[in-house]
């Protein structure tokens, strides 16, 4: 009796155990042909919702732009502006008209032709009240949008503004008559948007009847993860790629094999100290020199990226096309530290709230400035803060000594014209460089202007540009054609092909 | 009538000894500690070695020093967690064990939705009200847990109030916190301290969750969940990082549930129940 | 009986309107402004008026209270300030992957602990009950997420054999895929669940093997298996069933846990999101959800406890917890 039962309860468990091997096996995806592959990129940065005007966030500019949704320009992984949408320009002589001519046959995704009206809706979208897209400060100089035919734009600036056609890049061109932009992506781009589980999956399905090149493979498909550590453990386990963006230093050493790739590109990132330049003491520049001097970057971002990253003295990156390095304007020199403090009045020492934000790389960097900055007499009391109370305290309220934070865009050194901005730097010099850069005739006198103003912001150490994010893209080494550079957070996905 | 044989309990000594050793590292952690937090000369997770013994962390802070210092705050989270559970549900108890009738069924019902609600869940609407900190995650968990111990005082108030030596005592004129003191919590006084023990343990694991889904205590703070959240990232190349703060967890906990466990035993050696 | 569960719904509309208000309370009580997670850096101050419009949270609380109730009653969950997604239909999805895993790990778990929980029982004298029991201790001193992180190393790191986390893009139409990639978020939520299952089982076993009925039933000539099915199992069911409601709301609680340490997108990634974002509309929305299930189950293991033991006193079942 005992035995046949015993004999049941084993075919019982062989059998589930089959069935379970079964599912395991046949759940295997298959790859078919390379340029049918499906591609599978890991991000940390999932779209708020598809709207770049509407607070989409990082992530949609990675998933969307140049993929499902195209400008009329574009900015190549080079850091080059080309044409997309629109095949020619012509500015006038005062530099205040623009006449844009579109592309023929091109087509939404949903089959409506694109037209000027397309262009015009989506640039007025980026100016409207309530848009929220980081480039709305940018169009405030476009005075009124023409559009004599279905082929012709005509913008008319209240200014010159010589970075206009560059920000043109970012704005994407969308369908006038779409409904839905938030959950819905109805662009010109070699990619449809197909669908969209939010916390875990984006796909895009090639376009067949795109107007240009066909992107090298079929479906691409965003995985969307909260935490580094399933980002990477989804790329040893095969499940995505290529990581867009690596974020932990520290895991890098898991991906030093032959079956990994790492790429270091060029960032935009800078880690920056800011002080509040309103109020003492960092309203005095020598407080400000002084602290620069005292805190070694270097050995910070060796302690935090290991042989990664690049030092600025700035906050203008290698790409900008007015980067000088000025690493050596405030250099780590704990003598000059001490001299610029006792010349401020501060000669013993004083003690300042540091509002760290607490993800990575800030807590660690605050604890390292808080060793350093000892050593010169001066006491940091670190406090956390979550991202909501950042933006309240010490973006909109302005109440804080000293923070810590990273800004990523290209081309933000603009920022230092802009007394109002968070940081509070006032130079009326400055101000009026930064003002006569944008109105210039040519990009060799914007650069050099942009260049002189940089230079006494430097020199005036208006915040402690730390250092520059590397940008690290970790892909299996079957993959190629993927950009290293991810300026701006783009992520063009038409290139890539595996195996 | 029983004769209650106080008997010796493995699970006591057991118990006892382990939360004794984790007491005393608390406390020489307050005197000495291998390396000061702030030290960060160690080099990048390093592996454990002659100066570091157990390795250091992603910023070079010393592991065992870290460990040491959770010990702190596991200890704090638990005792400070329980104590407010203690008083808040010992009143509310004692109030509904004492009420009749229509406030009685008040009482029951508000405890019952209290309790159904879980304490994690309870834990993180708090934590989401008031900001993230050690101080927020205790309230948080102590109030989601003194549901708990409201229902069993006021379960064992009925149970003593409906014994017969109580309706002589009032009717001999005992006052009523007379009667409080002298036999209704000498009577759940044992329970309770069993229920206190096992929510100790639970209140440690509930913060070691809510640091792992990053609603703890912000950094630098060095409590054993928070431990194991950064540690997960580097787990294939220091795997001791990620081993150490959740079997120390582990340790506490077990040592608290024996305790309880031998309490039990103690104090009525005839039952054999687990829980 | 039909007083009894009368007065048990018109309890449970009340708790749920209490639980409403709480929420509501606990929610606007939060420092810090939704319409912040909108905005880039950069943002003009006229773009920060707007969104705060948007989001509504430039409204006085009371009318926000009203806005609330409103939704509620019509069991329109509003849309999330952050995303503008419909909050309704986004939880309903994920509620698609958090209830199957609750309950595909319940089940798991109950089906370990009664089988081992009567040996412990049976067995108490032996070692391997003692081990057993002593297997149980362990595992509930473990933190759930810690089971999942070795999980995760030992399997789907070192050996390779089970995916790391998410699920497949098809979701359940790729129904064996879903079964992989949930293996291992069920095992680490079984493994807790049934540890502290089994000692309910031990322990209700052992009051019955102990009790008077089973040896009066005995000594009136029944075999020992029949006295343990005909009174046994009843009387052992009645706390057990008890402990049913609470005991499937922890595995929830696990769930939600476990969702963060495999990158599954279920109602806990939602809630933390949620959290970590201010975004009121959603994180009501699940609470609310999660105490009703909760409240749900907790009534109707209360009225199935009363149908198998009539004779229990509701006020006074249920053990520790």
């Amino acid at each position: 009796m005992k035995a046949a039962k015993h004999g049941r309860k084993l075919g019982v468990i062989g059998v589930a155990l089959a069935v379970t091997l079964g599912l395991i096996a046949t759940s295997a995806p298959a790859n078919a042909a390379s340029a049918d592959a499906t591609i599978n990129i890991g991000s940390l940065y999932e779209p708020q919702n598809l709207d770049n005007t509407g607070g989409g966030g990082q992530g949609v500019v990675e998933a969307l732009n140049g993929n499902v949704y195209e400008g009329l320009y574009r900015l190549t992984d080079a850091g080059q502006v080309e044409n997309v949408l629109a095949t020619s320009s012509k500015i006038s002589k005062d530099g205040l008209t623009y006449t844009f001519t579109l592309r023929s046959g091109v087509t939404f995704h949903s089959g409506k032709a694109m037209t000027s009206a397309d262009v015009k809706f989506s640039l007025e979208k980026v100016s409207a009240t309530d848009s929220k897209s980081a480039r709305k400060s940018s169009f405030k100089v476009v005075k009124s949008i023409a559009t004599p035919d279905a082929k012709t734009v005509v913008v008319t600036l209240s200014s010159r503004s010589i970075s206009f056609i560059y920000n043109l890049s970012y704005i994407w061109i969308m369908n006038s008559t779409a409904k839905d932009f938030a959950a819905a992506a109805d662009g010109t781009g070699p990619y449809k948007f197909s669908a969209w589980k939010r916390g875990s999956t984006l796909t895009l399905v090639r376009n067949d009847s795109y107007w240009g090149a066909a992107p090298k493979n079929k479906t691409v498909v965003y995985h969307y993860f909260n935490d580094a550590t399933a980002l990477n453990n989804a790329l040893l386990t095969g499940a995505v790629d290529v990581i867009t963006s690596a974020q932990s230093p520290d895991a890098l050493a898991q991906f030093k094999s032959s079956a990994y790739k790492i790429s270091n590109g060029q960032s935009t990132t800078k880690l920056l100290l800011v002080f509040n330049d309103r109020v003492a003491p960092f309203n005095n520049k020598l407080v400000r020199k002084a602290v620069t001097s005292a805190i070694n970057n270097a050995k910070l971002l060796a302690s935090i990226w290991g042989d990664y990253g690049t030092l600025i003295g700035s906050m203008v990156p290698p790409t900008d096309p007015w980067y000088e390095d000025l690493t050596g304007v405030n250099p780590y020199d704990l003598t000059l530290a001490k001299k610029e403090l006792a010349a401020a009045g501060y000669g013993k020492g004083f003690t300042f709230r540091l509002d760290t934000p607490t993800y990575d790389p800030h807590p660690a960097a605050a604890a390292f400035i808080k060793s350093e900055l000892a050593k010169v007499g001066i006491t940091v009391n670190i406090n956390s803060v979550t991202d909501d109370q950042w933006y309240n305290n010490v973006y909109k309220k302005h109440d804080f000594a000293a923070t810590m934070q990273e800004h990523v865009n290209d081309r933000d050194v603009v920022w230092y014209g802009n007394p109002d901005f968070y940081w509070g730097y006032n130079n009326a010099s400055v101000t009026g460089l930064i003002n006569q850069a944008e109105q210039a005739p040519n990009a060799r006198i914007q650069a050099s202007l942009l260049k002189r103003a940089n230079r006494i912001i430097a020199t005036e150490a208006a915040s402690d540009w730390i250092y520059l994010y590397p940008q690290i893209v970790v892909a299996s080494s079957t993959l190629s054609g993927y950009p290293i550079n991810g300026l701006n957070s783009q992520f063009y996905a038409y290139n890539i092909v595996k195996g | 009538m029983k004769t209650v044989k106080a008997h010796r309990s493995w699970s006591l000594i057991i118990g006892l000894a382990i939360i004794s050793t984790i007491i005393l590292v608390a406390l020489i952690s307050w005197l000495w500690l291998p390396y000061s937090l702030d030290n960060t000369d160690g080099g990048r997770l390093s592996q454990p070695s002659a100066t570091h013994w157990l390795g250091t962390d992603k910023l070079g802070r010393d592991l065992v020093s870290r460990l040491m210092v959770g010990a702190r705050i596991a200890l704090t989270v638990g005792f400070s967690a329980v104590l407010i559970a203690g008083v808040v549900g010992l009143t509310l108890g004692m109030a509904a064990g004492f009420a009749q009738k229509w406030l009685d069924e008040s009482l029951s019902a508000l405890l019952d939705i209290l309790i159904a609600f879980p304490t994690l869940l309870l834990a993180m609407l708090i934590v989401a009200a008031r900001g993230s900190s050690l101080t927020s995650a205790i309230f948080a968990i102590g109030f989601g847990m003194s549901a708990i111990i409201a229902r069993l005082t006021r379960l064992l108030v009925k149970r003593v109030l409906s014994k017969d030596f109580i309706t002589a005592s009032r009717a001999s004129g005992t006052s009523w916190p007379r009667i409080i003191a002298l036999h209704v919590l000498p009577n759940i006084w044992p329970t309770l301290i069993v229920s206190f023990a096992l929510q100790f343990g639970l209140a440690g694991l509930a913060e070691a969750s809510l640091s792992y889904l990053g609603l703890g205590a912000p950094p630098p703070n060095a409590s054993w969940g928070s431990l194991l959240q950064e540690a997960q990232a580097t787990v294939m190349t220091s795997p001791i990082a990620a081993i150490a703060p959740g079997l120390l967890l582990v340790a506490l906990v077990i040592s608290v549930n024996l305790i309880a466990d031998g309490l039990r035993e103690v104090a009525d050696p005839t039952l054999r129940r687990a829980r | 009986m039909r007083k009894y569960v009368i007065r048990r719904l018109a309890f449970l509309l009340v708790s749920l309107a209490l639980a409403s208000v709480t929420l509501f309370v606990l929610l606007r009580i939060m420092p810090g402004d939704p319409a912040n997670a909108l905005l880039p850096v950069g943002a003009t101050p006229e773009q920060i008026t707007a969104a705060q419009h948007q989001v509504g949270s430039d409204l006085p609380l009371i009318v926000q209270f009203l806005h609330w109730i409103r939704d509620l009653s019509t069991f329109h969950f509003g849309t999330s300030i952050i995303s503008s997604y419909s909050v309704g239909p986004e939880i309903a999805s994920r509620l698609s992957l958090t209830v199957p895993l609750t309950l595909i790990a319940f089940v798991v778990a109950v089906a370990i602990a009664i089988p081992l929980g009567f040996i412990a029982a049976f067995k108490a004298k032996t070692w391997y009950g003692a081990l057993l029991n002593g297997f149980s201790q362990l595992g509930i001193a473990i933190p759930v997420f810690w089971v999942g992180v070795i999980f995760i190393f030992i399997f789907a790191l070192k050996m390779m054999i089970l995916p790391s986390g998410g699920i497949p893009p098809e979701g359940w139409a790729n129904f064996p895929g879903m079964l992989k990639y949930l293996i291992l978020p069920v095992a680490t939520i079984a493994l807790v669940m049934s540890s502290s299952l089994t000692r309910y089982v031990r322990s209700a076993t052992l009051d019955v093997l102990g009790s008077d009925y089973l040896r009066t039933s005995r000594s009136l000539g029944s075999t020992f298996t029949q006295a343990m099915v005909r009174h046994g199992l009843r009387n052992a069911a009645a706390p057990v069933i008890s402990i049913v409601g609470i005991e499937l709301a922890t595995t929830f609680v696990g769930a939600v846990v476990v969702e963060s340490v495999f990158a599954l997108p279920g109602l806990g990634s939602l809630l933390v999101r949620a959290i970590a974002q201010h975004d009121y509309p959603v994180i009501q929305g699940v609470l609310f959800i999660s105490t009703f299930a909760v409240l749900i189950i907790g009534f109707f293991a209360d009225l199935i406890q009363r149908l198998v033991d009539p004779r229990l006193i509701t006020n006074l079942s249920g053990g520790l917890k």
